[in-house]
């Protein structure tokens, strides 16, 4: 039942980095754009992402439930660590989700609109920075644990761990990523001289990805950050690094010949790849302190509450799984990418 | 203030922020669903523009809704870590449950919000349905993860360690179901007579009385019936609390001599210091029978509980005689309502529509003061006999800061929340859908290959 719950954790992370990634890409694809096309992509993701943008960012909570309700001990340490970083998570999602929704329902379009916007594409930006600094606080070795709350600093204990170099460039590793997935899946909802700009936008993604990749390992690597030691150690992670580095051909060869759903399906194994080597080298210990590894699985909750939190989940799933692909389907999420984008005019009405 | 009153007052402030849209959120697409089921029989467009006005509402109240949702569930946890370690694991049922009626949710508005003309009518109003049920399922887990606190039960407590966990049990627990019935009873007649004091201030002004009508028809229905179950189901609540937790039961009532056949109070000012209360008007025995269904019961008084178990007196009783207070008038509102089906010459009457603007915030300021009942008159504990409050604030000092942000940032959204409202009923009352003007600005907007460029902004989006 353990094992239950530790899938439905790692696929929660997994979509809601992939999901939750791209619709936090497609505001930085905006914001990166030329005035000129930032109306266009606009649209864009509003077509594509507006139906399912409600239920991407939902795998937070379920990630969120999991982690509280099985991993009782991890979950704390995580919420009294990084309380600063996890409010700035919090200011960002609040900032771009509300702005998000009034672009598109306020029932006046004016000057308003310009603040929507800015504020969306800020938002978009942040968040992803600010939730790749506090994955990285978890894993870069800083974190301070202590009993003794009253005489240990401030910045000790609550800032230096998540404020540093190492984190910010895990940050912007993160924010690139999801332009990647963004940039990547957008192609496929345009045609013509836009669709060439995507094709643009994403290669510059990947070069921005690759590069800061590469910084990350050497900058980690210098300065002993065992999380990268130990990625660097590890042959299955180097195996899925190098792997994801070797993909980008193919890659790029579907995002040229146009097959939508195939280098849709590549953009996404590349984050699976990415993900799973960071994870592997460590897991389960995915909390590094300054004196000490903290498994995932210590602490764990109750084997009763374990199989009760398991059941629900293979429950939920089974009955939101197939609604979520369904309304996908319905929107043609999946094969409006086989057709020509004639459909703009009508689609709205 | 300490840290942990700061701490305190962020959790109210923002569960007293989110409640409110939680409640809109719940009970919105309701009144949606009823004028969308209109049109589908009368084809009369007023009915679709009100569905599609609403609809644009719930959009607008959901997200904010999610999105301070999304902040408590973190909260929780950033605020209170030593409750989220041992709470966690044993009221995580109804969280995880709470977690898929969210997404039921989210999937039916998707299908909903963009569906328009694209799905076969019926399955298209069907998940307009699913929209409102979800809703309220999600409304009913979290209360009942509330109850929990409030009457812990499905696991023993041995040497300071939670064992023998039953997380059914802990779900089932004695309080979830009078609260989650008050609770939903709450969000229907909070939002109804919300909505409908909104429509009839533009009634009251003249503006588009015939849709306008048609809307505080629906809302104000809704609103009429679920006031007179709210009384019933508040004495049920306190027969409960009677029970449960009789200390919070006697700071509601600001009762402190224990006495057989005691009297209700209403009104009266409370002095913690002395232990009084005066000022009062008193119903001899009432209070004995409200809580216990018999005139001579004893009721025990504050004086008999250890000092350090008692929580705030005056803020529990004064919160509790003003949701009383609004309960009675907004029941009193819907008899209103349902004489004047016969009367109809009061319709023309501008005080009777006065009166619905008047009442229109009143149910929610019944929420946050019932909330402010349950919630303050638990205290000092957070897990009722079990944990106390300063046990399980966060050790991280600043709280100050936080909250301060907090109360920005959410005033702020509140404010622009308000705002857009007041723009969505402007841009009803223009009769014939004028388009925006174009200015300068959004001609920079919209780009030379395809003009839609902003104007497709939520108008033309869900509009056909
Ligand atoms: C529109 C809002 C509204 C109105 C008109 C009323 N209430 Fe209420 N009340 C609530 C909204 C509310 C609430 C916000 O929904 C609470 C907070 C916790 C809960 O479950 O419901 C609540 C709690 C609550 C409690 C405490 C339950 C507990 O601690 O477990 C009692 C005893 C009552 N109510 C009793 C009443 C009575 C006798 C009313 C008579 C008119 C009444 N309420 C009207
Ligand atoms: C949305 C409706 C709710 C409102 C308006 C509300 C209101 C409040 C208020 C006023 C307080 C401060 C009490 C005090 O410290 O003096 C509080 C505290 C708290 N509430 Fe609630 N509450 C709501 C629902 C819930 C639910 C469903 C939970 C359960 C998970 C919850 C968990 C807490 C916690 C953990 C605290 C802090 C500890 C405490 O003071 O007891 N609240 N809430
Ligand atoms: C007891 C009072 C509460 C009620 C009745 C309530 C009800 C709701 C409802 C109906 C929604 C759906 C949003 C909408 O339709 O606008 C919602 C959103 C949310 N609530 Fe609450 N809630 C309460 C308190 C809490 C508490 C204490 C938590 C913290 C754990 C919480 C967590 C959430 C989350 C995470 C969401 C966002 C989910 C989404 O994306 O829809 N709620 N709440």
């Amino acid at each position: 039942m353990l094992y239950v719950v530790l899938f439905f954790l790692l696929f929660s992370l997994l979509l809601y980095v992939l999901l939750g990634g791209a619709d936090f890409g497609a505001g930085i694809v905006e914001l990166f754009s030329s005035a000129e096309h930032r109306e266009k992509t606009r649209d864009t993701i509003y077509r594509v992402m507006g139906p399912i943008w409600e239920a991407n960012h939902i795998w937070l909570i379920i990630l969120l439930v999991i982690l509280w309700v099985a991993f009782p001990v991890y979950f704390n340490i995580m919420v009294v660590y990084l309380h600063i970083p996890l409010t700035l998570v919090l200011l960002g999602i609040t900032i771009r989700g509300v702005a998000f929704v009034f672009r598109h329902y306020d029932a006046v379009v004016d000057q308003s609109q310009l603040w929507y916007n800015r504020l969306f594409r800020i938002g978009s930006f942040v968040t992803p920075v600010f939730l790749g600094m506090s994955f990285a606080a978890l894993v870069g070795g800083k974190i301070t644990l202590t009993e003794d709350f009253t005489h240990t600093g401030f910045y000790e204990l609550f800032m230096q761990n998540w404020l540093n170099i190492f984190n910010l460039l895990v940050g912007l590793f993160y924010a690139s990523l999801c332009a990647f997935l963004a940039a990547t899946f957008l192609i496929g909802e345009a045609n013509g001289e836009v669709r060439k700009l995507y094709s643009r936008r994403s290669a510059f993604f990947t070069v921005i990805l690759v590069i800061l990749g590469l910084i990350l390992l050497l900058y980690g690597y210098f300065k002993d950050i065992e999380f990268v030691k130990d990625f660097l150690h590890n042959p299955v992670s180097l195996i899925c690094i190098g792997l994801s580095g070797v993909l980008l051909i193919p890659l790029w060869k579907f995002i040229k010949k146009g097959y939508r759903i195939a280098s849709r399906f590549m953009a996404g194994l590349q984050v699976i790849l990415i993900l799973f080597a960071a994870l592997y080298a460590h897991f389960p210990y995915i909390i590094i302190t300054e004196e000490k590894e903290l498994s995932l699985l210590e602490g764990i909750a109750t084997p009763s509450t374990i199989s009760n939190l398991a059941i629900m989940l293979i429950i939920g799933g089974a009955v939101i799984l197939p609604g979520l692909f369904h309304l996908m389907k319905s929107f043609n999420m999946i094969k409006v990418l086989e057709k020509p984008d004639n459909t703009d005019e009508n689609e709205y009405s | 203030m300490e840290n942990l009153d700061y701490a305190r007052l962020q959790m109210a402030f923002t569960l007293g922020f989110h409640i409110i849209f939680a409640c809109i959120g719940m009970v919105m697409p309701f009144f949606m669903v009823v004028a969308h089921h209109k049109w589908l029989k009368t084809r009369d467009p007023i009915y679709l523009k009100l569905a599609k006005a609403w609809l644009k509402g719930v959009a607008i109240f959901f997200v904010t809704g999610a999105v301070s949702g999304t902040a408590l569930s973190f909260e929780l946890g950033m605020l209170w870590p030593e409750f989220m370690k041992h709470a966690g694991p044993i009221i995580g049922m109804p969280f995880s449950l709470e977690g898929a009626a969210f997404f039921v949710e989210a999937i039916a508005l998707g299908f909903y919000l963009y569906g328009w003309k694209r799905l076969p009518e019926k399955f298209h109003w069907f998940t307009g349905i699913i929209i409102g049920v979800a809703g309220v399922a999600s409304g009913i887990l979290v209360v009942s993860a509330n109850g929990w606190m409030n009457a812990p039960s499905g696991f023993e407590y041995i040497n300071g360690e939670f064992t023998n966990i039953d997380p059914v049990q802990a779900l089932l627990n004695p309080a979830w179901f009078t609260q989650a019935l008050h609770m939903t009873l709450a969000a229907f007649v909070a939002t109804s007579f919300g909505v409908a004091g909104i429509h009839a201030f533009q009634i009251f002004r003249g503006k588009n009385v015939d849709l306008h009508t048609k809307a505080f028809k629906i809302a104000v229905v809704f609103g009429a019936v679920t006031a007179f179950l709210q009384p019933i189901s508040g004495d049920l609540s306190a027969k409960d609390v009677a029970k449960r937790q009789p200390v919070k039961l006697a700071a509601m009532e600001a009762h402190y001599e224990t006495e057989k056949g005691a009297p209700l109070y209403i009104g009266g000012i409370v002095d913690e210091e002395n232990r009084s209360v005066s000022n009062k008007i008193e119903i001899p025995k009432a209070l004995s029978f409200l809580a216990f269904g018999d005139f001579n019961a004893e009721v025990k008084g504050l004086n008999d509980f250890p000092d350090d178990e008692l929580p705030p007196v005056s803020i529990v009783h004064y919160a509790f005689q003003i949701m009383v207070g609004i309960g009675t008038l907004l029941m009193l509102a819907g008899l209103i309502y349902f004489i004047s089906l016969k009367k109809k010459n009061w319709l023309k009457n501008k005080y009777y529509w006065l009166l619905f603007i008047i009442i229109a915030p009143l149910g929610f300021v019944a929420i946050e003061a019932g909330w402010v009942v349950t919630e303050v008159g638990r205290q000092p504990w957070i897990i009722h006999q079990i944990m106390r409050t300063e046990d399980a604030v966060t050790p991280m000092p600043g709280m100050k800061y936080s909250f301060f942000f907090y109360l920005f940032l959410y005033t702020i959204l509140a404010i622009t929340v308000t705002w857009l409202m007041n723009r969505q009923i402007k841009s009803l009352n223009q009769q014939p859908q004028t388009k925006p003007t174009k200015n300068k600005l959004e001609q920079t907007f919209s780009n030379q290959d395809k003009p839609r460029g902003v104007k497709s902004s939520g108008e033309n989006k869900i509009d056909d």
